[in-house]
């Protein structure tokens, strides 16, 4: 290996005014991908793999900017927010661990997350870092997370069970990152009552989908 | 939260519940990664209500984002498509030191405040620092420059040479070819010069350590594997 090779001194240090060449790729976000195949992305991002980030991007980009859409409602916000999760997914990939949580999942959050502190703007990015390290970092032994994907389908159908305000609750909560207050708003029902209902509503959904 | 006591399973499970929904309050959020950072029970609550609630996931139909995102975000990252693989360390340096930034800062008190011959003597300068890490922190060195000194005050807290190796200290100003430093002592503390056109462009400077024969790149420029590196800024 040569001396350079390492260091690939030809190509200048932090060159960051070049651009990039344009180059002919697939659609972005269309690519079918296992967990475990994007487990394994992830583990190679952590050792700084940029091929394997722009894998990754690739496979999963749409999803997780459907999910920054759901909060943010603006497709150039929710563009801004998916760049932040990426740039955080290449910062932590090394903080993901297989058996707390799936890897899609994982992305998912963060993407959530920072889209929901983008719509809220009131978390400075170094607390919001500190969450998603936590979230993975710790390892959770398989016995720890027991909810298997097949239960986690089970969601619609349990929530297709609560009466249909509760219903809207926890998706408008989850999918959309509303607040006690906003639901509230939007439910036309004091801030109380709304907290009450989300929270029967978490505990009759935990009980439908263990069953 | 002030209605629930947090002891109850229940309520563990609620709590925890309203955290994966973003429903605490942010004092409320921050109140309760403190408590995840130590309880176990408490993270697997979460890590199950984050599977139990992605089924939901499912309704959310996805979006093809512009093309130029992907571009931006890696110039973002890498800075050109072709740049080194040092460049892309920085990055996961960058993220050890937003969390560590406040114990480099203590660190780097400690080496000020030990008495050197050198800083006797010269009026001392601004002050900056650099810790420069392996990402597994296997190795791991505190770099204060004194601009008063002209010189660099090296800690290191973790990690030595391989048997029969010797690891070498690298400045790389923006855009130019590594300049060996020198290779590290054994003495985990050491003063070493920088050379007298790097002083001008100390912030933004990148220090690196690689993997090198003993004595040193014979080449000039860094022959085995950068193990560590980490960025110069102000202190």
């Amino acid at each position: 290996m040569s001396a350079t090779s390492k260091f690939d001194v030809s190509d200048g240090w932090g060159a960051a005014t070049r651009r990039f060449p344009r180059k002919a790729k697939p659609e972005a976000g269309t690519a079918p991908v296992t967990a475990k195949g994007v487990e394994e992305m992830i583990a190679r991002i952590s050792l700084a793999d940029r091929q394997a980030f722009s894998r990754l991007y690739d496979c999963t980009s749409s999803k997780l900017l459907g999910v920054c859409l759901r909060v943010l409602k603006n497709r150039a916000a929710a563009e801004d927010a998916l760049q932040e999760t990426y740039m955080k997914v290449w910062r932590y990939a090394g903080n993901y661990q297989s058996g707390g949580i799936s890897p899609m999942t994982w992305l998912i959050t963060i993407a959530r997350n920072t889209s929901i502190d983008k719509l809220r703007a009131t978390r400075d990015t170094d607390d919001l870092a500190d969450v998603e390290g936590t979230l993975a970092a710790p390892g959770l032994t398989p016995e720890q997370a027991v909810i298997a994907d097949g239960e986690a389908k089970r969601i619609a159908v349990c929530l297709g069970q609560l009466d249909d305000p509760r219903d809207k609750a926890v998706r408008g909560a989850y999918l959309e990152g509303r607040s006690y207050a906003e639901l509230a708003e939007t439910l036309d029902v004091p801030l109380n009552t709304v907290r009450t209902w989300l929270r029967r509503s978490l505990i009759s959904l935990k009980e439908c989908m263990t069953k | 939260m002030s209605t629930m006591t947090a002891d109850h399973p229940d309520d563990r499970s609620l709590l925890a519940a309203e955290y994966v929904l973003r429903l605490l309050q942010p004092s409320e959020e921050r109140a309760f990664e403190q408590r995840l950072l130590t309880e176990r029970p408490l993270l697997a609550e979460v890590a199950e209500w984050t599977t139990r609630l992605s089924g939901l996931d499912d309704e959310v139909a996805g979006a093809s984002p512009r093309r130029r995102v992907k571009t931006a975000l890696e110039a973002r990252l890498f800075g050109a498509k072709k740049s080194t693989s040092i460049a892309s360390r920085i990055w996961l340096w960058q993220g050890l030191s937003a969390a560590s930034i406040a114990m480099v800062g203590l660190l780097a008190f400690e080496v000020v405040k030990t008495p050197q011959a050198s800083l006797t003597d010269v009026q001392r300068g601004p002050l900056y620092v650099s810790e420069v890490a392996a990402t597994d922190l296997s190795l791991r060195l505190l770099a204060v420059y004194d601009a008063g000194a002209r010189e660099l005050s090296i800690t290191r807290t973790a990690g030595s040479a391989a048997d029969g190796r010797a690891l070498e200290l690298w400045a790389i100003a923006e855009g130019s070819a590594p300049v060996s430093l020198g290779v590290l002592p054994d003495a985990p503390k050491a003063g070493i010069t920088v050379p007298e056109d790097m002083h001008a462009q100390i912030t933004g400077l990148t220090l690196a350590i690689s993997d090198e024969p003993m004595g040193g790149s014979t080449t000039g420029a860094p022959t085995g594997a950068v193990l560590a590196t980490g960025q110069v800024t102000d202190l």
